[in-house]
């Protein structure tokens, strides 16, 4: 049989979780920024606290709007060749993450700031493996221009990879400039629209809160039916209740809006369950993303994505480690497992570590193998009369002559690929062997074969004339300025909040 | 398709019955001399051997391989050649085994299919051996080498007891002694006066290489 699923929750628990974000829907409300959204949810039945912004949403809007939802939808790189399915019972991996440092063993800090060659070598990187299904604005880089980060990414990834990509919803100019230049592509909007290549990201800030720019960029994603990720990242003891029960029924609470107001943008826009929801360590006040609660709260919210049925996207292979150590190791693996364990649909943030703040290309490849590993444990255990083997048992045992192993079997060659899952970078080697080859440890290892990966790898082309209109496109972009994108979004000038990290600069 | 090229399918197939019916209608035919259908054969399982060691194919392919060509040797071509008045050419000879009281054996088949598959004549003694079975056999066919194995701690003094033996009956300097297994290391080796130690069957290949290069 195949593996079981890990539940957190019994079904009564599921309809307490759930019956709790009704009540917080409608007695309390979501802070809704955008006029516009708000006065889309009242023309649909919401009642609008025009003072607070605040928006009470009733059960029967959410009952209403939950029944568009897609329960699977596929996703396709540019040339459409690469393509994979999303639906609410099997699992993918992705990256994500945004990290605004690489791994840079020859830099005395052991990282350096990402620039734009990073995210080519991460993206072909991403492109070369089994496992991990589709790439994002992943790396964050520090040498382009803050307002064309999102089109010189588009131009990387048309050019270095067969997969899908992602990116923010981060406000209606940017995903509208993504849609576009993806459109320009892949041939069109209509194309694009019948075959998403575009997965985009749109988190609510706890508690209960959907910022301006997020749902600008939403209405975007759901116009043209790019997937998109309702994910918000609330912490235990900070930005939501320390108990991981208060933390899901909130949690669920921001993603049921984002989804209704999804579907009223268009109904049938497919997305995501997600969360990046974790706990705060309490020493510190930081964020603990690769905590053992991250694992029991993405397995909560598996459970009640199956319990709306739509696919889920929670958090695997992430870590606080600053190094690659044993914390690094565990945290990833603990992360990853309990996620698929738990049956999320969509597993991110493969490369990444300190807690996704800094990106290793080492580290992609190593997840991308432990993917392999926990996709063989999914497996299971396949019995049947040839698989249980009595005769070769039997031959093998009472064979006379000296030398007789399983090795030589028939039996053994035809099953060992599909039985035994064999890592390229998990050493198993005797000491003798591992040390006249180098004593290498896992990362230099995976150091080798991602500068292999990257020799050998060759560019996609762009025919010249499509080139031609991509070139104006991006120029017609970094000629905006910041002053036209905060009247675009329609915000304040200080209601601009970035993901950590991340330095904006004006360049005049 | 060339007879090498269809005994190369056949040996990479696991083709026992279609490699014998090759090598024995082409030595009835005078296609090839049995001295000839084992340089073949040596051929493809080095082309083997180098298939496993950049990890294009996996051990069982390896192993299966090198069974499949131990029979038709032993069964066709060896008794051809001996009939033939010729001499077997090959990279030297180890007598293998699993030193006494011990009854593990994968470990020390492993090494001598790796052995077989890089042009040395392996006599695997099996498991079990006791000293005096190694020196017969050793004495018997002229072997330059003789291989123990242990896989138990309890049974590692075994080794020790052949060397002495050997010292006993004043013919150590006729062998070459190398052992091997689990609880062994260099240590070991040095310990009880053996020339040489391997951690596992690739690293047995080298060592005994450099033994007979030497």
């Amino acid at each position: 049989m195949k593996i079981n699923k890990l539940e957190v929750l019994s079904k009564d628990e599921i309809e307490t979780i759930h019956a709790a974000s009704i009540k917080l829907l409608e007695k309390v409300g979501i802070k809704v920024d955008a006029p516009d959204c708000r006065q889309l949810l009242k023309d649909n039945g919401a009642e609008v606290d025009e003072h607070s912004n605040f928006v009470k949403f009733p059960e029967i809007l959410v009952k209403e709007q939950l029944k568009h939802v897609p329960d699977s939808f596929k996703l396709y790189g540019r040339d459409g060749s690469f393509s994979f399915e999303v639906n609410t019972h099997s699992t993918q991996f992705g990256t994500i993450g945004t990290p605004v440092r690489i791994y840079d063993p020859s830099n005395k800090r052991g990282y350096r700031k990402v620039v734009l060659d990073d995210n080519i070598k991460q993206i072909r990187i991403v492109d070369s493996t089994e496992n991990i299904m589709a790439s994002h604005i992943d790396v964050w880089p520090s040498d382009v221009k803050y307002l064309t980060v999102h089109t010189e990414c588009i131009y990387v990834w048309a050019k270095n990879t067969r997969k899908p990509y992602g990116g923010g919803c981060y406000g209606r100019v940017a995903s509208k400039d993504m849609i576009d230049m993806m459109s320009l592509l892949v041939g069109g909007e209509e194309e694009l629209t019948k075959r998403p290549r575009m997965i985009g990201f749109m988190n609510p800030t706890s508690p209960l809160h959907l910022p301006i720019l997020m749902t600008n960029g939403l209405e975007v994603f759901a116009k043209y039916k790019q997937p998109t990720i309702v994910a918000p990242e609330a912490l235990a003891g900070t930005s939501a209740p320390v108990t991981m029960a208060g933390l899901l029924a909130q949690t669920n609470a921001e993603i049921l809006a984002g989804i209704v107001v999804a579907q009223l943008y268009n109904p049938g826009a497919p997305v995501f369950f997600g969360t990046v929801s974790h706990s705060t360590d309490m020493r510190s006040g930081n964020s603990a993303i690769g905590s053992v609660e991250t694992g029991l709260m993405t397995a909560g919210i598996a459970q009640l994505a199956r319990f709306y049925n739509i696919p889920s996207r929670g958090l695997g292979a992430v870590t606080d480690s600053k190094c690659f150590d044993i914390q690094n190791g565990l945290e990833r693996y603990q992360t990853l497992m309990l996620a698929a364990l738990a049956g999320i649909n969509y597993i991110t943030c493969a490369g990444t570590y300190e807690a996704t703040l800094a990106e290793a290309l080492e580290l992609v490849l190593i997840d991308d193998e432990i993917v392999g590993m926990i996709n063989r444990a999914f497996n299971g255990i396949d019995v049947n009369e040839d698989t249980i083997g009595l005769d070769v048992i039997e031959k093998v045992a009472t064979e006379t002559k000296p030398g007789a192993t399983f090795l030589s079997e028939k039996h053994t060659r035809n099953y060992m690929k599909k039985e035994l899952y064999m890592p390229t970078l998990m050493n198993r080697n005797r000491r003798t062997t591992w040390r006249k080859k180098g004593e290498k440890d896992i990362i230099m290892s995976a150091s080798e074969k991602v500068e292999q990966i990257l020799k050998y790898f060759t560019e996609f082309e762009i025919p010249p004339d499509m080139d031609k209109e991509i070139k104006a496109f991006m120029k017609m972009v970094g000629e905006r300025t910041y002053d036209y994108f905060r009247e675009a979004e329609g915000m304040s000038a200080d209601s601009v909040t970035l993901p950590d990290g991340i330095e904006i600069r004006e360049d005049k | 398709m060339s007879l090498q090229e269809k005994m190369k399918e056949a040996i990479i197939e696991w083709d026992e019955d279609g490699l014998k019916e090759m090598c024995k209608s082409a030595i009835e035919n005078k296609e090839a001399s049995a001295a000839e259908l084992l340089s073949y054969i040596g051929d493809i399982m080095r082309f083997i051997g180098e298939q496993f060691e950049n990890e294009e194919i996996f051990l069982p392919d390896l192993i299966g391989s090198a069974d499949t060509v131990k029979s038709i040797i032993d069964e066709i071509l060896d008794p051809a050649i001996r009939a033939a008045g010729e001499e077997k050419k090959t990279k030297g000879k180890v007598v293998l085994g699993t030193v006494e009281s011990d009854v593990h054996s994968i470990g020390k088949d492993l090494v001598g299919s790796f052995l077989f598959s890089n042009g040395f004549e392996v006599f695997n003694l099996g498991v079990d051996v006791p000293a005096a079975k190694f020196i017969e056999k050793a004495e018997e066919v002229g072997a330059q080498i003789i291989a123990m194995s242990s896989l138990l701690t309890m049974s590692m003094d075994f080794q020790r007891k052949l060397i002495s033996e050997l010292e006993k009956r004043g013919i150590r300097d006729n062998f070459k002694v190398i052992v091997g297994g689990s609880p062994t290391s260099d240590e070991w080796a040095d310990e009880i006066g053996a020339d040489g130690w391997a951690d596992d069957a690739i690293e047995a290949v080298s060592l005994v290489n450099k033994i007979l290069n030497s």
